[in-house]
């Protein structure tokens, strides 16, 4: 699908852009540096009839839209939880041995993706969503986040929509609308105690945050999960030993190799800030600065390079200087022997698309520029910080 | 394309069953533990040719845990290379059509004859994992479909109550689409620069001692009480190259030691089931 689109570039200027990348330090065709992301527009809360919801504008004019919904369902009981038969009606302390059992489940999360001129069961599209949610679920801490009793659950839809054509491989503006809207999620707060029917307060102002914020206090304490934020996917790409955040699609189509890596962060402040008890605010946010960053997940994507036409060098081209209407047959043969070595062989400024895979280096690095202190992963997330969420 | 016409089961109405016995085992402490060394992957066995119409074909069985549960049992066929249709745009490259289809009785849960989004993912995975290894160029407007079907999934009878452990299957089988695949083709004919072979490790703590999580390779997720990481890994061998890294799990940026251990032993999984690949395309020449 959308990483196997053609892109309408002929092998010379494929070549070209290949060999402008390679250099050091790669020079990209829109300027960027090569860690630097296109720029966007965010906001959040646009649409009142969802729980919670994001779109994402990015500058080449892509375009996301994600909302959030919540119904609440009850919850399928299962025989072999040990848990539910054991039964908590006879214990006082009710609440502690609540917490104990808090049990989610990947079906309460439905996620779709839809993109315009795809059809939703579409290879690319599957593809897309599947690795979203993968990353959601990854840490089992977020179905967590819907339990409500023991018979109810929260059931949540994720509908993120590409309301643009897809002009570049929407896999990163996707995953940055996901994370905002779910930042921007609320959930009703529950009224009624234990394994009751569950009620719920009317007042939306006081509805919690499904990702309860830092200066929160009375939500946090109660709030079952250390990852304090959802997941983000990010795209990187290689080519030759340069390593290349946010590719545009010209630059996809050059790649030697793809890889989404999926990054979350679990909250260090509730260790760190206890020892030194601070009484302010600000100090829990300074500390924030170094996110503790998770990998939840890696894929290889299939880069669109590998279907990009092939050029032919000089010395195979039949139509072309010196062997052009060359009639001799003993010509010729040489001339096949010379386009053998030809295929194998790469030419100087003839582009190949790339055969084989990606050195294991060259991935552990792409990676690793992912993770490292004060690297991409953390400047997209201290980014994100900056959008009003309300 | 959905099939309308055919008349489906229930789907996801009923539970599995749970046989009685299986509590009581448990209790008793019989819970089967790993029995290999960490660092050796099960035994598999490998036949090219088991479809005679077909231009190259292959079966994959690997040996089952010792939990009275079943193996995985793999069986491909390549069609092609063959002319596309007259409709479709010109192709400078031969184009891989890949299907992986679990059969409605392979797991505990009936599948339904339509894919579901975890087998067109699989798809897709062993798409990336092919499409490095063949040398795409050389069969220009030009289509191979490559079909998988898992006959039997790997699928513990007692444990598989225990949730969040299918998801962690589907790498295992992914890496056994890979290597049976890879014979595939090679019996086709079709030209690749290396024959590709999939492998597993994961990061696993262990029910016994709460010691510090292990790295092992191609893991059976029951053997162990938690799977924290997985990835599975394509390898060419000769090349020394990736064409498709799959890593899920929950792993602290701090220590990437651990995330460079488990590319490392995936790909040593892969070397291993290379092997076997390898004697078993010899076989087939010989």
């Amino acid at each position: 699908m959308a990483s196997s689109q053609h892109v309408l570039l002929s092998p010379a200027e494929l070549a070209y852009l290949h060999a402008s990348l390679n250099l050091t330090p790669p020079i990209r065709p829109d300027g960027r540096s090569p860690t630097q992301f296109r720029p966007l527009v965010a906001e959040t809360g646009i649409l009142p009839g969802t729980n919670g919801s994001a779109r994402i504008c990015f500058a080449d004019g892509t375009e996301a839209i994600v909302g959030v919904k919540a119904e609440v369902e009850r919850t399928r009981t299962r025989h072999d939880f040990p848990s539910l038969d054991e039964g908590t009606e006879d214990d006082d302390d009710l609440d502690d041995n609540q917490n104990d059992v808090i049990k989610g489940d990947n079906d309460w999360v439905e996620m779709t993706v839809e993109i315009p001129g795809y059809r939703d069961d579409d290879a690319g599209t599957v593809f897309l969503s599947v690795m979203l949610s993968e990353a959601l679920l990854a840490d089992g801490e977020f179905t967590k986040r819907l339990w409500i009793n023991q018979r109810f659950h929260w059931k949540l839809y994720l509908d993120i929509l590409l309301i643009s054509p897809p002009l570049s491989y929407p896999l990163p503006l996707l995953s940055l609308t996901t994370h905002l809207a779910l930042l921007a999620a609320r959930l009703p707060r529950l009224k009624s105690e234990g394994d009751e029917d569950p009620l719920f307060d009317d007042d939306w102002a006081a509805a919690p945050y499904l990702y309860p914020r830092p200066s929160e206090k009375g939500s946090k304490a109660t709030a079952p999960a250390p990852a304090a934020r959802p997941p983000v996917t990010l795209l990187v790409m290689a080519v030759g030993n340069n390593i290349i955040f946010d590719p545009s699609k010209e630059e996809l189509a050059v790649a030697d190799v793809a890889l989404a890596v999926s990054v979350g962060e679990s909250s260090s402040t509730t260790t760190s800030t206890t020892s030194s008890k601070p009484t302010a605010m600000d100090i829990d946010t300074e500390e924030t600065k170094g996110h503790n960053l998770r990998l939840l997940s890696v894929r290889t994507i299939d880069p669109p390079s590998r279907l990009t036409p092939p050029g032919i060098p000089n010395a195979s081209n039949s139509a072309y200087g010196a062997n052009a209407g060359v009639k001799d047959t003993e010509k010729k043969k040489q001339q096949q022997e010379q386009a053998r070595t030809a295929e194998s062989e790469a030419v100087e400024g003839v582009w190949k698309a790339p055969r084989g895979g990606a050195k294991t280096l060259v991935m552990a690095t792409m990676v690793q520029k992912v993770l490292e202190k004060g690297g991409v992963a953390d400047e997209v997330l201290d980014a994100l910080d900056g959008v009003d969420l309300n | 394309m959905a099939d309308r016409r055919r008349i489906n089961g229930p789907v996801g109405t009923t539970n599995p069953p749970i046989y009685d016995d299986a509590p009581e085992k448990q209790s008793e402490g019989v819970k089967v533990t790993r029995s290999r060394p960490a660092n050796v992957i099960r035994k598999m066995y490998l036949k090219t040719g088991v479809t005679p119409s077909a231009s190259g074909s292959a079966y994959l069985e690997i040996e089952s845990s010792g939990n009275g549960g079943s193996g995985l049992k793999l069986s491909c066929s390549v069609h092609g290379p063959r002319a596309l249709p007259r409709s479709t745009p010109f192709s400078p490259h031969i184009i891989l059509s890949t299907h992986v289809k679990f059969a409605p009785f392979a797991t505990k849960q009936r599948r339904g004859y339509i894919r579901d989004p975890i087998e067109r993912d699989l798809g897709t995975h062993l798409e990336t994992a092919l499409r490095g290894s063949i040398i795409a160029d050389r069969w220009p407007k030009s289509g191979v479909d490559i079909i998988i079907s898992i006959v039997e999934g790997e699928q513990d009878r007692e444990t598989s109550k225990a949730q969040g452990i299918e998801a962690w299957d589907t790498m295992n089988a992914l890496s056994g689409c890979i290597t049976v695949a890879s014979v595939a083709l090679a019996d086709a004919g079709i030209d690749c620069v290396d024959t590709v072979a999939g492998g597993v490790a994961a990061l696993v703590q262990d029910a016994g001692n709460d010691a510090a999580p292990s790295i092992v390779v191609d893991p059976i997720p029951s053997e162990h009480e938690k799977v924290l990481a997985a990835c599975c890994i394509a390898y060419l061998p000769t090349r020394q190259e990736v064409t498709n890294l799959w890593f899920k799990g929950d792993l602290p940026a701090s220590d990437m030691d651990v995330y460079t251990q488990l590319i490392e032993k995936g790909i040593q999984a892969s070397k291993s089931a290379n092997r076997v690949l390898v004697d078993c395309l010899n076989e087939t020449v010989g």
